[in-house]
């Protein structure tokens, strides 16, 4: 069973990054895809106004990400909600996952331990079918976890 | 044509009709007007045209770099926090240790192979793996150094479960299938307590001792299924045409006290060098004993060719960095229980300060007679005469250190807890042994079969009538855990102060139940007090080299060093040698 993990990070002057990282059920990598830097100008942030970052997520760096694999996820887990406009390039549902205090958990979205879980609109209805998987990876690893990988990978790519 | 075209000529004809005007009345017929071009009269109706800049609107995609993984460990340093939309991460309490990627390690994929696996915790989760107890942060920060290095040197302080580190490390390579066939090669007497730490620490893993005559040894090697194996140095040596024959092949070989092959010239060395491995770890707490170039061998082992002779302490610690992880207890152990060290200066009886004063004049008297003849070795046979005096007696027996040792000894068992006693010779511990027997004394030394030893710290740790072992620094110095110990008596000094720690950390260690009490005996106005001075000046090589801190000068000893322990001056021949 495989997971996919996907992030966009921002470095100063160099622009965003895009990664993708797929992981079996035990956390482990499977594949990673980055995206090379990809830099707004000022005029195009005018032009593109309130779509630009959905645009950027969604289109320019979320598709190419999804397209990329080779294996099919079960589910592709974000910590970006913006990601999610991502979805309709990849067969697998997007879920984005936030960290909450329990007060802040709203009920129509999936609670997963200190997480929340929130599937992209047409993936609604599969909340129930994903809900499973989702427990028995976070039996093996933190949900959120994964992240932090990718920034380092992201990071390292970057500096070599 | 336009309308406008039509227009603008109408227009223009109209001018040219009204600038030429009526020449002349008489002319009624045909005329002419040719009008020079001069006087053609130009009006620019076009502006100049404006510069337009294009505004790309992202319609071409990002390139992707893709990595594929079969199979790995590993992972990551900094964690930036999302910069971009979304949710806000909490902060993390969790401790997570990542495994990083090693410095010799540089083709990309390779470094994100390492990066992208899990924190070590999951990773042992992952693999259900459990620990007699939860490893300490540090150790788990040791795993992470050793498990994707192919050469690395563990140099921790003893005491700080070196073995346990390398074992879990070997055992979750094993269950990635990263290794299938492991070799730890040990001292000799140290062969059951790595079966037993084996069996602690990687209960799971068939752990096979090669032992026994040539025919077995021959089919132990052989194995397949065994995926660890265990052999001490000598077998190793004696057994090297085997390994050859078999084409033995490593995934791992792991190397305990691996100052055994500092000397690049030693059987050891050359043995240990020649077994065909993919990962070479080696495991040490004292990687320096005497010179910089101890490390170089061992390098040898590792990582060859990155180190070598003559480079300065600073460069060569830097050079090592790495491949070499070293922690110490006062780092990484704030609340381990103190160690308290206690010279103990004694008085020879008067039996024994009669003979070494004659031993010592005669000694001294026969170096000078000797002149040119001299050798190290002549004065190393004095200085060893003299120290067994300061033990006991040769004619009498009588002993000051006994005597302050038997009343040590009371206090000891008067609260129940255990004291160890080293000693450099074999002789002297039979004698403790004989005058210490209201304590029930056992002894631990390279005399004694293995099982002998065996059966004596299981009894030692088990059975309260005996409150004392007696150890000699060869067989016991390195390897055994006797943290249930809280008393270490050093009865006579070895040469090196590393052999003293070495010995002091089999009580002063993880597991130690309270504060552990070391005392060492020196006797006043012999040749210990002088060998403690120079003991003193060569203490910290090892900090030096392993801190890259500024190069002290050299701290072994010279060959004017042991000659002036008596006031004496080298012969020329022992300076040039040393030269």
């Amino acid at each position: 069973m495989t997971f996919g993990f996907l992030t966009v990070c921002t470095t100063a002057n160099v622009g965003m990054f895009g990664g993708y990282l797929l992981v079996d059920i035990t956390g482990r990598p499977l594949e990673f895809h980055c995206t090379a830097p990809l830099r707004v100008t000022r005029a195009q942030e005018i032009l593109y106004g309130a779509t630009l970052q959905r645009y950027l997520h969604g289109e320019q760096i979320g598709g190419p990400l999804l397209k990329a694999t080779k294996l099919t996820p079960v589910a592709v887990l974000t910590d970006r909600e913006l990601l999610l406009h991502a979805r309709s390039h990849g067969a697998s549902p997007v879920v984005a996952i936030q960290e909450t205090d329990s007060q802040d958990k709203e009920e129509e979205f999936m609670s997963l331990g200190t997480f929340q879980l929130r599937p992209h609109e047409k993936d609604m209805s599969k909340i129930d079918q994903l809900r499973p998987h989702f427990e028995s990876l976070s039996s093996s690893i933190e949900l959120a976890e994964p992240f932090d990988r990718i920034r380092a990978a992201i990071d390292e790519a970057q500096n070599h | 044509m336009s309308a406008n075209e039509s227009k603008r000529l109408e227009r223009s004809v109209d001018i040219e009709s009204s600038e030429c005007g009526p020449m002349s009345s008489s002319v009624t017929t045909m005329q002419s007007f040719v009008l020079p071009a001069s006087r053609t009269l130009q009006v620019p109706f076009q502006v100049t045209q404006i510069e337009v800049h294009d505004v790309p609107l992202l319609t071409q995609q990002v390139s992707v770099h893709s990595h594929y993984f079969v199979n790995g460990w590993s992972s990551q340093p900094t964690i930036p926090d999302r910069e971009v939309g979304g949710t806000p991460r909490a902060a993390k309490a969790r401790k997570r240790t990542r495994i990083q990627p090693p410095h010799d390690v540089v083709k990309l994929s390779e470094r994100l192979f390492y990066l992208l696996q899990p924190d070590l915790e999951t990773l042992l989760a992952g693999c259900s793996l459990s620990f007699p107890h939860e490893p300490f942060p540090f150790q788990l920060d040791g795993m992470a150094f050793l498990m994707p290095r192919f050469g690395g040197i563990l140099a921790d302080e003893m005491g700080l479960g070196k073995s346990m580190q390398a074992i879990s490390s070997l055992r979750l390579l094993v269950h990635s299938g990263q290794a299938r066939s492991v070799l730890v090669i040990c001292p000799k007497g140290l062969v059951s307590n790595w079966a037993r730490e084996l069996s602690v620490w990687a209960p799971e893993l068939v752990v096979g001792v090669i032992a026994g005559d040539p025919d077995r040894r021959r089919w132990q090697w052989s194995l397949q299924d065994v995926p660890v194996k265990v052999a001490h140095y000598e077998a190793v040596i004696r057994d090297r045409s085997i390994l050859d024959e078999i084409g033995a092949e490593f995934d791992l070989v792991i190397l305990d006290e691996a100052q055994r092959i500092k000397n690049r010239a030693s059987q050891t060395s050359k043995a240990v060098c020649s077994i065909s491995r993919k990962r070479s770890w080696a495991l040490t707490g004292t990687p320096v004993e005497n010179r910089s170039e101890d490390l170089v061998g061992i390098f040898d082992f590792v990582a060859p060719g990155q180190v070598h002779d003559g480079m300065s302490p600073r460069v060569l610690g830097a050079a090592a960095k790495g491949h070499c992880l070293r922690r110490t207890k006062d780092k990484v152990l704030t609340d381990m229980p103190p160690r308290l060290d206690t010279d103990r200066y004694i008085e020879l009886s008067s039996e024994q300060r009669e003979t070494y004063r004659r031993a010592e004049e005669e000694g001294v008297l026969r170096l000078s007679g000797m002149g040119q003849e001299a050798t190290i070795q002549h004065v190393f046979e004095l200085v060893l005469r003299l120290k067994q005096i300061c033990n006991f007696d040769t004619a009498t027996r009588a002993s000051a250190k006994t005597d302050c040792l038997a009343a040590e000894l009371e206090e000891v068992q008067a609260s129940g807890r255990k004291a160890i006693v080293f000693s450099q010779w074999v002789q002297t511990l039979s004698r403790l042994r004989e005058r210490l027997k209201r304590f029930g004394p056992l002894e631990y030394h390279g005399g004694m079969s293995t099982a002998a030893r065996d059966d004596a710290i299981e009894s030692f740790r088990n059975k309260s009538q005996h409150s004392v072992l007696l150890l000699s620094y060869g067989a016991g110095a390195v390897g055994l855990n006797l943290q249930f110990s809280q008393y270490v008596f050093l009865f006579d000094r070895w040469w090196n102060p590393a052999i003293e720690d070495q010995a002091i950390n089999r009580a002063h260690r993880i597991g130690a139940a309270g504060a552990v009490t070391v005392t060492k005996f020196l006797t006043v106005g012999t040749i210990e007090e002088r060998i403690d001075e120079v003991l003193a000046r060569k203490r910290n090589l090892s900090d030096i080299i392993l801190s890259e801190a500024e190069p002290e000068p050299a701290a072994s000893m010279s060959a004017e060093e042991i000659f002036s322990l008596f006031g004496l001056k080298p012969p020329d021949h022992v300076c040039r040698r040393a030269a």
